[in-house]
């Protein structure tokens, strides 16, 4: 080897003792320290003994349950009550399963969003039964069967629903010569062939505008119209033999060719942006979609929300609440959720988030009928919404594949409205993608 | 005697250290990854011999049927063509880069320390914030990427939408993130080279180009190596980005951007399937160990030439 | 000192680092601003005087101060301990012969191979079996030692630190633990800067893993970020002003390393 390299070894000379032993040492105490120092940092939410209890509540989007969950610490000054807010229903579910699967690690009380439930209902033993003569007729009798079993176990303590009206620029409407005023317009909305009837006479005049905002959401909002889309009672799948669902898929492509559609995606960039670019004159909007309408359309005017839905009544959305079996404190966190999902609660939840209560005796409390919201033009919303949830007459059965089949459904129109595939094409990859699910 | 026993016990000690030292010098990595690293590992690789739902568990012992079912899935293959894809329309122009900023970062700059943590700065901005940001650049409609194209005349690009457009995108993103990062490791390695080895090739007249083509990147390519594994593997692995990439998360609406994690992905967590899953992450493991292994193969064997080279000396680089 | 670069160097590397740094600065712009200037068509261009306002929000949403320290606390024991075991186990595979020592080197680099997201389930079992879930432990342990840093400490060293150098140091009677602090730790220096950094901003960032296994009244700062996100419509003023909040401290972390990454690198021995 060359030893062109000057060395210089001045300070390696001073000290000759082994010092193996003491590395050893170094890096045993290293490990044990940081593990030592690591369990000493948790937060210890164990309850034995009668002290103070600490409960989680894990929520997605708004629940509108800050206030109220410091007013129940309030009345409970035993009880600690912490929050876990995720931003969107899918990261909260990719979690939710991960400690489902992993058989710990859960909050007290986990929020589930509606389509999510079918899924949920079908591990109902990792869940408890919260059944309670106490409860019983709380909620909107569909809105109590979504969360009960087959067998007759609720799993789920029902918090908002979304029932559906249709939001319209009135500012384009009266540009293209069509009526503004939001009674006026309530008629056109009445079917489906007359909402679309009048998009083409909207985008005859208005070529740089489209009629609704995106494909996915007509298409699940005609769906949710079915009495049984995608399955049977019996589990059997029937999505891509079911006629309707064609039909459904059908119409939608051929308003997509008529130049309805913005062809944009549902939550993209591009959709958000829409709002500031008069993208579109028309949205399916249940209660919660005001707020994100609000502040994705920050300074336009002209916005107002019809009291009409094509083809009747539908309802987008709204939750539940469970307790996971997991929960070390079961009675504790049922009688937090039952309290949260009460009609004052649910009320209060409203006026804070606008999420449109389920249960039966809030739907004609004054707080909430009364409502008007100004960015809306002064639009009495409650009133409308709670008139939206009467009209809402079938409701789809949805089983444990539903929230699969319909991202499916919804991305086969997708590709259709971006020119990735035609129809038929489209179809048959639906067709091959429900086969997969199983 | 009592000085010979002491001698001899010192030598004893001494040879024990030689040959003790460095196990326990590596323990500490082996020692975590039994106990974290390993047991995964395992039980992935137990679970994808089962049928195995996410929700409800263990089912029967199935064999290799998961495996078999990921090989008959069509959009396994797609997935693995998108990542390939990906893959080196990231990392190459990302290490190539890389050494390009490294070489001028390796310089007497006025305000060295700004420099060279301003490269780094994509790495720190949260993950909420690149979304955003790379999303309103990438817009179909109303991007800014596209508004730019506008000007100088080109049509629209649709990254959402073309399989290509939507691969560079993701690419890019990828880049924008890591480059800075990579650029900083070469970096390090390039300060190691011995001045002087510049200055003799300066005197036999070799420009700065020549010079970091004939003296850097020979010197550094340990460092190369491994910046070149660690992409290969990070590239292969690519998830964050192409899951933020819409806001499904499975990659478009015709998988055009699936890459393996996500689908992976897309069987465990939705369709629920993690007997299946767990197939594919053995895989991709395999798969990428074999790449990983191929490259450090290779490698060796250029480090140990370059061992050679560098021992013997200087005087065959001037030449 | 005789490498002074030119206006070309200047001019590159300026491009370069005004590509980097744009996203951060238009975070900072959006999360000056108040949410209602933010989505109107025209997005501002300059900053806002809302800054500290929406940081004031910040705070009244989440218990940023304690996710602070927890991530300080999470992100600076992974640095010092990835720094230390894996600057002592690179060493081990760049510069000792011992039996083994080629499979296990390739065995660490395998396990980088090791698909992550799949891991979740078992890990977090593993973690409840231990009873760590919930704590810091949890987030800590598994980045203690990376197979990332053991291979890099390997490359970096195997040509930085001459051999002849650690031979004469053994000749002199220096045991093996002394070689590596007297003649190791030195030429690591510039490779352990960067090896810390970088462990400390990839813990600081990290997302996936503290989500699952910490819960909400202990978070990091990715998860009390996330608490900010109200998932369908996002105030972007107020999450984008916590992004910036987030970085902050990792900034002043550049500006103490800033000179160890700089610092003329082997003392004394290695550079001609």
């Amino acid at each position: 080897m060359d030893t062109s390299t000057p060395t210089s070894s001045s300070s390696t000379r001073r000290h000759r003792r082994t010092r193996r032993g003491l590395a050893l040492a170094a890096v045993t105490v290293l490990l044990a320290g940081v593990t030592a120092a690591c369990g000493g940092g948790s937060d210890a939410d164990s309850g034995d003994d009668g002290g103070p209890i600490t409960l989680t509540v894990a929520t997605f989007n708004e629940f509108g349950y800050e206030d109220l969950l410091t007013e129940y610490m309030d009345l409970h000054p035993d009880i600690k009550v912490v929050q876990k807010k995720t931003g969107t229903w899918e990261e909260h579910r990719d979690n939710l399963y991960t400690k489902l699967a992993a058989g710990s690690g859960l909050s007290d009380v986990e929020a589930i969003e509606g389509d999510g439930m079918p899924a949920i209902l079908e591990e109902a033993d990792g869940f408890v039964d919260l059944s309670d003569p106490e409860v019983d007729g709380r909620w909107l009798d569909w809105k109590q069967a979504a969360g009960t079993t087959t067998d007759g176990r609720l799993i789920g303590y029902g918090t908002d629903i979304g029932p559906e009206g249709i939001c319209y620029r009135a500012d384009l409407f009266e540009k293209a010569g069509l009526p503004s005023d939001r009674d006026e317009v309530a008629p056109l909305f009445e079917s489906w062939d007359s909402y679309f009837e009048t998009g083409k006479e909207f985008v005859a005049t208005m070529p740089d505008t489209a009629w609704y905002d995106a494909s996915k959401g007509v298409s699940q909002a005609m769906i949710n119209q079915l009495e049984f889309p995608f399955e049977q009672e019996d589990g059997t799948i029937v999505a891509t033999t079911n006629p309707e669902v064609r039909d459904v898929f059908d119409t939608v492509t051929s308003m997509q060719a008529a130049g309805l559609a913005t062809n944009l995606d549902q939550w993209s960039d591009d959709w958000v942006a829409a709002f500031q670019k008069d993208g579109f004159a028309t949205m399916a909007c249940p209660g919660w979609m005001l707020g994100v309408i609000q502040g994705n359309a920050e300074g336009v005017e002209g916005w107002d929300i019809a009291n009409a839905f094509p083809g009747g009544g539908g309802n987008w959305g709204g939750s539940f609440l469970t307790v996971p079996a997991q929960s070390e404190h079961p009675e504790e966190a049922k009688a937090l959720a039952a309290w949260l999902t009460a009609p004052e609660q649910q009320l209060k939840a409203f006026e804070a988030k606008g999420t449109f209560p389920s249960q039966v005796d809030a739907l004609d409390d004054p707080v909430l009928t009364d409502q008007v919201n100004e960015f809306f033009n002064d639009a009495p919303t409650g009133e409308i919404l709670s008139d939206r949830a009467q009209a809402v007459t079938v409701q789809p059965f949805k089983g444990p594949k539903y929230a699969d089949i319909i991202a499916a459904f919804q991305n086969a129109v997708l590709r259709v409205d971006q020119g990735q595939a035609s129809p038929d094409e489209s179809w048959d990859t639906f067709v091959s993608d429900v086969e997969r699910l199983g | 005697m009592p000085s010979t026993t002491q001698l001899t016990w010192r030598q004893r000690l001494s040879r024990w250290d030689v040959r003790v030292s460095p196990y326990l010098y590596v323990a500490p990595f082996f020692v975590l990854f039994l106990l974290v690293g390993m047991f995964p590992l395992l039980y992935t690789g137990w679970v994808s011999v089962h049928d195995w739902s996410l929700l409800g568990g263990k089912g029967d012992f199935v064999g290799v049927d998961n495996y078999t079912k990921v090989f008959g899935d069509q959009y396994f293959w797609v997935a693995l063509r998108n990542t390939v894809s990906i893959f080196l329309l990231s990392s190459v122009p990302q290490v190539l880069l890389a050494l390009v900023v490294a070489g001028l970062l390796d310089n007497e700059l006025r305000g060295k320390v700004l420099w060279r943590m301003s490269v780094l700065v994509p790495f720190v901005v949260a993950p909420a914030a690149v979304a955003l940001i790379f999303g309103n650049l990438f817009g179909d409609k109303y991007g800014l990427v596209n508004a730019v194209l506008g000007v100088v005349g080109i049509d629209p690009v649709r990254w959402h939408v073309d399989t290509l457009a939507s691969h560079v995108a993701i690419a890019s993103m990828v880049n924008w993130r890591w480059t800075g990062y990579n650029a900083l490791i070469l970096l390090a390695s390039m300060q190691a080279v011995p001045r002087d080895l510049y200055e003799s090739a300066a005197l036999d007249g070799a420009g700065r180009v020549r010079q970091f083509l004939s003296v850097t990147i020979p010197m550094i390519r340990p460092t190369l190596i491994f910046v070149v594994i660690t992409s290969t593997i990070g590239g292969l692995q690519i998830f964050t980005e192409p899951r933020l990439f819409d806001n499904v998360g499975l990659g478009g609406s015709d998988r055009q951007w699936q890459t393996v994690t996500l689908y992976l992905w897309e069987l465990g967590w939705r369709i629920r399937d993690l007997g299946t899953a767990s197939a594919v992450a053995w895989l991709l493991f395999g798969f990428i160990t074999a790449f990983a292994l191929l490259n450090l193969v290779l490698g060796r064997r250029l480090s140990h030439l370059h061992g050679h080279a560098h021992g013997r000396g200087l005087g065959r680089r001037r030449r | 000192m005789t490498r002074r670069p030119g206006f070309l160097v200047y001019g590159l590397l300026t491009a370069f680092v005004l590509g980097s740094a744009m996203p951060l600065w238009w975070s900072f712009v959006i999360g000056s601003h108040t949410k209602e200037i933010v989505n109107r068509d025209t997005p501002p261009l300059v900053p806002g005087g809302h800054f500290l306002s929406n940081a004031a929000r910040v705070f009244d949403t989440v218990d940023f101060w304690k996710a602070l320290s927890n991530s300080l606390i999470v992100s600076t024991v992974c640095a010092a301990s990835v720094v230390f075991f894996c600057t002592l186990a690179g060493y081990a595979f760049a510069k000792l012969r011992f039996r083994g020592s080629t499979p296990l080197m390739v065995f660490v680099v395998a396990t980088l191979a090791v698909p992550t997201q799949l891991g979740v389930i078992p890990l977090f079992i593993l973690m409840a079996d231990l009873g760590w879930t919930g704590t810091l432990a949890a987030v800590i342990v598994p980045t203690l030692v990376t197979a990332f840093g053991v291979f890099f400490m390997r490359q970096y060293l195997v040509d930085a630190i001459p051999d002849e150098l650690i031979e004469a140091a053994r000749v002199d009677g220096c045991s093996m633990i002394r070689v590596f602090w007297n003649v190791a730790v030195p030429a690591a220096r510039p490779a352990a800067a960067i090896l810390g950094l970088f462990t400390f901003m990839t813990v600081w960032t990290d997302f996936f893993w503290p989500m699952i296994a910490l819960p909400a009244s202990n978070p990091t700062v990715q998860i009390a970020l996330q608490q900010l996100q109200s998932g369908y419509y996002v105030d972007y003023a107020l999450v984008l002003c916590g992004a910036v909040l987030s970085t902050i401290p990792l900034l002043v972390l550049f500006v103490l390393t800033g000179r160890q990454l700089v610092a003329g690198i082997m003392q004394g021995a290695v550079k001609g």
